[in-house]
């Protein structure tokens, strides 16, 4: 399925693309599974509040995203880790099996903004804590869907081009350091997408996500290696059940 | 045990805050923790019993999540019932007729600014019975120190979101350790684990609010 989703190239290879909050599927079941409970376990009122909650995400979700493409080189590295563009990635070989045989790399980020964030912090002032928790995780499943679009998007893009994509993985998974975000950071231009990235690696709106996807004539999205991993509640498990069920 | 008092200790283990909170549903229109401590108090009842009935609730609903019943959006619902008692108690704390557990001195480490999780853990220890003096995020060693020299008697709680931040954490306990060496300290924040807490040399590591809080009363002040 096409996605009805448009880019705009502001750089060179640098392409922002718009998502409406309509193109968002948020699974309700995810959000519960994700605050801990078993298949309709949750108590009718923080089922009820999450439909709510839910019901807020077109006005609170200030949905950004993005990406740059830049080429992946070939040449043998010495140790594990992958060359793009002119900048080495300290990238284990449960990444690097995936993406060595692309051409291109698509580095990406997305946020839903920072006012989900807010309205959770003031619930909490406000004394509701539990109101301010489901918040929280609405903002987290919400901003991961917002990547799982991004990533079938750039996949459609890459079809124009005869070109196929690989999983995405994301710097702090698969033991890629999370500090290699500020090498990420530096292939988009200051402030793209409002994320700001700290000196600790953290980007600010706390929603957001980013990554690389490899892109090429040979390479295939397919099921994350997660039984290489000893990581139990890894968003890639996540994906990849939600794969499963499509 | 007194029938208000007993009512008390439901409403805090149900979560049940006041007459028109709606939760839980089957308790929908009758008085909560919060009419019935007025009650309690107006009826002479002493906030010391009051007191030890939340105790009571706040231990089965941890007991439930501990067990898997529950999960944390009842504990949370638990914690603000207890606050709803506690806003009554303000003033027999105040006069020292009765005490907490004990301090809790709780900051997001120095580069860090994810503060959902440690507030959870907040509202709940305080829920607890314990006083928490929060410090807030990007709380840098310094800010810790001088707020444990104010607070000799405290226990300290340091949370991180990233393994980045970890680091700093890392650097935090060791420096609070070499000046303090019986602060007791514990961390927690999704990358920690009870290896990574061993390693940087602190003293506990728990995955939830819960934890925080049966860490605690190992230590509560006599
Ligand atoms: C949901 C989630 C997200 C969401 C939301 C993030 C957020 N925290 O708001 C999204 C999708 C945006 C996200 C993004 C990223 N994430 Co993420 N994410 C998670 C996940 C699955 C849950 C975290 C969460 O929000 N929990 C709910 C909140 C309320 O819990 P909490 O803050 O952890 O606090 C609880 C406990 O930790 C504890 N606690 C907290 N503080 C304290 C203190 C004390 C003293 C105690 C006792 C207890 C305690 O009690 C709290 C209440 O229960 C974790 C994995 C996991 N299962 O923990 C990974 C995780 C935090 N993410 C991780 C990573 C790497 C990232 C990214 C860097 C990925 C990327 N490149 O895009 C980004 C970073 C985002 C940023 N702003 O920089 C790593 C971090 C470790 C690392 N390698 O550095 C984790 C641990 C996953 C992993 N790889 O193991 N993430």
């Amino acid at each position: 399925m096409s996605l009805l989703l448009s880019q705009t190239e502001i750089e060179k290879n640098i392409f922002e693309v718009v998502i409406n909050f309509s193109n968002l599927q948020i699974d309700k079941k995810e959000i519960e599974s994700s605050l801990g409970y078993p298949e309709d376990m949750i108590p009718n009122h923080f089922s009820e509040l999450i439909d709510e909650i839910i019901s807020e995400l077109p006005d609170k979700c200030k949905i950004k995203a993005g990406y740059c493409l830049a080429e992946i080189n070939k040449q043998k590295e010495k140790k594990d880790g992958l060359t793009i563009a002119d900048k080495f990635f300290n990238m284990d070989r449960l990444v690097t099996a995936q993406i060595k045989k692309s051409e291109l790399a698509a580095l990406f980020v997305c946020t839903i903004g920072n006012v989900m964030e807010n309205w959770s912090r003031q619930l909490l002032t406000n004394g509701d804590p539990a109101t301010a928790f489901l918040v929280d995780t609405v903002a987290s499943i919400t901003v991961e869907s917002v990547t799982d679009l991004l990533h079938d998007f750039i996949g459609d893009e890459m079809k124009k081009r005869n070109l196929n994509i690989t999983n995405r993985y994301s710097p702090g998974y698969c033991n890629w350091p999370v500090s290699e975000q500020q090498l990420l950071f530096s292939f988009f231009p200051q402030n793209f997408c409002g994320i700001i990235l700290t000196d600790s690696s953290l980007m600010i709106p706390i929603k957001s996500v980013s990554g690389v996807i490899g892109i090429g004539a040979n390479v295939k999205r397919k099921d994350y290696v997660c039984d290489q991993c000893g990581m139990k509640d890894c968003t890639y498990r996540a994906v990849r059940s939600r794969l499963k069920s499509i | 045990m007194n029938e208000l008092i007993e009512r008390i200790s439901i409403c805090v283990e149900r979560g049940k805050v006041n007459k028109t909170s709606p939760y839980p549903k089957d308790l929908a229109g009758q008085d909560g923790a919060d009419e019935l401590t007025r009650q309690a108090l107006d009826s002479n009842l002493g906030p010391d019993s009051i007191l030890q009935a939340c105790n009571v609730g706040m231990m089965k609903i941890g007991e439930r999540f501990g067990r898997n019943e529950v999960f944390v959006p009842e504990l949370l619902m638990a914690a603000k019932a207890m606050n709803a008692v506690m806003a009554h108690l303000k003033p027999f704390f105040k006069a020292g007729t009765v005490k907490a557990k004990g301090k809790f001195l709780l900051g997001t480490v120095a580069g860090d600014l994810h503060d959902i999780g440690k507030n959870l853990v907040s509202m709940v220890v305080e829920g607890n019975g314990w006083q928490v003096i929060d410090l807030g995020v990007d709380v840098k060693p310094g800010k810790f120190i001088e707020k444990i020299k104010e607070n000799p008697d405290c226990i300290v709680g340091l949370s991180a979101l990233l393994t980045t931040t970890m680091a700093s954490m890392s650097k935090t306990v060791k420096e609070i350790k070499e000046q303090f060496p019986n602060i007791k300290i514990i961390v927690g924040g999704a990358p920690l684990s009870h290896k990574a807490a061993e390693q940087m040399g602190a003293d506990g590591y728990a995955p939830d609010p819960q934890g925080a809080v049966e860490f605690l009363n190992e230590f509560i002040a006599a």
